[in-house]
């Protein structure tokens, strides 16, 4: 079996590289599918270590599987029968904390704009767009008529499909073997064991990495957590769950991230310019440290792709999908190039078409054995 | 009677010539369906290779039905090493390491293989280690006699 060791050529690169645009544009218009499509194998990446150890405790794996989805899809339920009452009792209260820290971050961005100008001469004379302070008061003050109601509509119909994700999940957990064999089991004789070898490298580059992500969320949670509880900002273990789970969006993840801490330290702790600077210092450190020394190091073993490639797909995904295609680009890139690299080595390998052709033609013998023309 | 007469019923057709394979004798009805989840079928026509010699291994074949020739350089007449009938195995060297198949296998006439892939082997040593160490046990034993007829053949 080809390891891939010799890398792929520049068309299958191509091909690769155009199969994951076409599936991220189509993936666009499925998007309520291909969510829980992806939590789901979150979900089962994440469970699938617990199935293996009920297993090894005596459960079929069928009771297995009926159990961790069912417990998770009532830990799931009662979490939201929870959120929803508490969502609407609230829900004032979150649109004044929203508008006071709207005002405190542009507070905030007003002050350190007058500094800048104050320093430098040539900032003075500059337009800095002076009506975004009317703006953002404007998008406080309308939120809850302008987009409290659109965002709960929105969450009320994405709400069936995200309740897809453990239902997927659940067959995936019982049925994932039985699928894979009956994939297999189309594949013809020649191209068997590769197909094999490609199956289990797709699973095992998609586990990595799905895995590798919740690591990620988890280092980056923890980082920011400590570090802003170390900083004396207030409810740091939100802030820092929060950041850390937006950071799953590359690039405008932790900037979104940032800017929600630095607005919620600007409001809570006035006349403190130096504390910002702090923790635009623990964010930029835990953005180091996840591009140098834990994305290589959790995802790097998973993805070989070149970090240029890799800036370059987030661009075009972005292009194409937006958000979604940020989150969705290396996934399905990763999973394209061991399909690409795997069927470069079956179409290159002349031994094994040979013998797919003989196969064919021994089965025609057989079927056409007895009958004659006359 | 009547137990055994249901415990045949309820036995999957298969499980009757799985049971009849040497690796696989120690395992009970509960084991040997926990590793038929796991099997491959395949059926391939006389004459059609299996697996070449020098290809990378990646699975053990176990021959439910049929004949299957084993042969080095691809010469299946003056290169036969051996010739494998039902509930043989071969290909097990793939279990234990990554080395490319010393030898090619093909069909001598039509015939039906289950097929055990490596990583579903090495799951197996997680999460059934029982099953996985009896089938380690067995492949033990068939390995040291072929070693021991190896050893005796070169001596006569």
């Amino acid at each position: 079996m080809a390891k891939h060791q010799d890398g792929s050529g520049p068309l299958t690169w191509i091909a690769v590289i155009f199969t994951t645009c076409i599936l991220l544009f189509l993936f666009q218009k499925i998007l309520w599918l291909v969510v829980p499509f992806m939590l789901a194998f979150v979900l089962y990446y994440l469970i699938s270590p617990f199935t293996h150890k009920l297993i090894m405790a005596g459960l079929s794996p069928e009771l297995a599987a009926i159990g961790l989805s069912g417990i998770f899809l009532l830990l799931a339920g009662a979490w939201l029968l929870v959120l929803y009452p508490l969502a609407i009792a609230h829900a004032g209260l979150w649109q004044d904390d929203l508008q006071r820290y709207l005002l405190g971050g542009t507070a905030a961005l007003e002050a350190a704009v007058t500094t800048l100008k104050f320093k430098f001469a040539f900032l003075r004379n500059m337009d800095m767009g002076g009506d975004y302070r009317q703006n953002l008061l404007d998008l406080s003050s309308h939120f809850s008529e302008k987009y409290l109601g659109q965002m709960i509509t929105t969450i009320a119909a994405w709400l069936p499909s995200l309740l897809l994700a453990p239902i997927i999940t659940f067959f995936l957990l019982r049925d994932g073997v039985r699928l894979r064999k009956f994939i297999i089991s189309a594949v013809p004789n020649a191209y068997f064991e590769k197909t094999l070898y490609l199956m289990r490298a797709i699973d095992r580059t998609a586990r990595m990495y799905f895995l590798g992500l919740l690591s990620l969320v988890a280092i980056d949670g923890s980082m920011l957590c400590g570090g802003l509880w170390a900083l004396g900002i207030p409810a740091a273990l939100t802030l820092g769950l929060l950041a850390a789970l937006l950071g799953v969006i590359p690039y405008l993840g932790p900037l979104l991230g940032c800017a929600i801490a630095l607005m919620v330290t600007a409001t809570d702790l006035p006349g403190n310019p130096a504390m910002l600077y702090w923790v635009i210092g623990l964010f930029a450190l835990v953005r180091v440290m996840d591009d140098f020394v834990f994305l290589p190091y959790v995802m790097g073993r998973s993805m070989h792709i070149h970090p240029l490639l890799t800036l370059l797909m987030f661009f075009i995904g972005e292009a194409i999908a937006g958000v979604s295609g940020l989150i969705l680009v290396i996934p399905v890139l990763g999973i394209m190039m061991v399909i690409g690299e795997t069927v470069e080595a079956i179409l290159s390998d002349d031994r094994l078409r040979v013998r797919h052709t003989h196969a064919r033609r021994l089965e025609r013998v057989i079927a056409t054995g007895d009958l004659t023309l006359d | 009677m009547l137990r055994r007469f249901l415990k045949a019923r309820s036995e999957p057709a298969n499980f009757a010539a799985l049971r009849r394979i040497d690796l696989f004798h120690a395992l009970n009805r509960r084991e040997l369906r926990t590793l038929d989840s796991l099997l491959h079928h395949r059926s391939y026509c006389q004459d059609e290779i299996i697996f070449d010699e020098g290809e990378d291994g990646q699975a053990v074949y176990f021959i439910l039905s049929g004949h299957v020739l084993i042969s080095r350089q691809s010469r299946p007449v003056d290169g036969a090493i051996a010739e494998l009938g039902p509930d043989q195995s071969f290909g097990e060297m793939a279990m234990l390491d990554d080395a490319p198949r010393m030898a090619q296998a093909r069909a001598r006439d039509d015939c039906r293989l289950a097929v055990l892939f490596r990583d579903d082997f090495l799951g197996l040593l997680q999460s059934h280690a029982l099953i996985a160490s009896k089938l380690s046990l067995a492949l033990a034993h068939m390995l040291a006699r072929r070693l021991r007829d190896t050893i005796s053949r070169d001596v006569v």
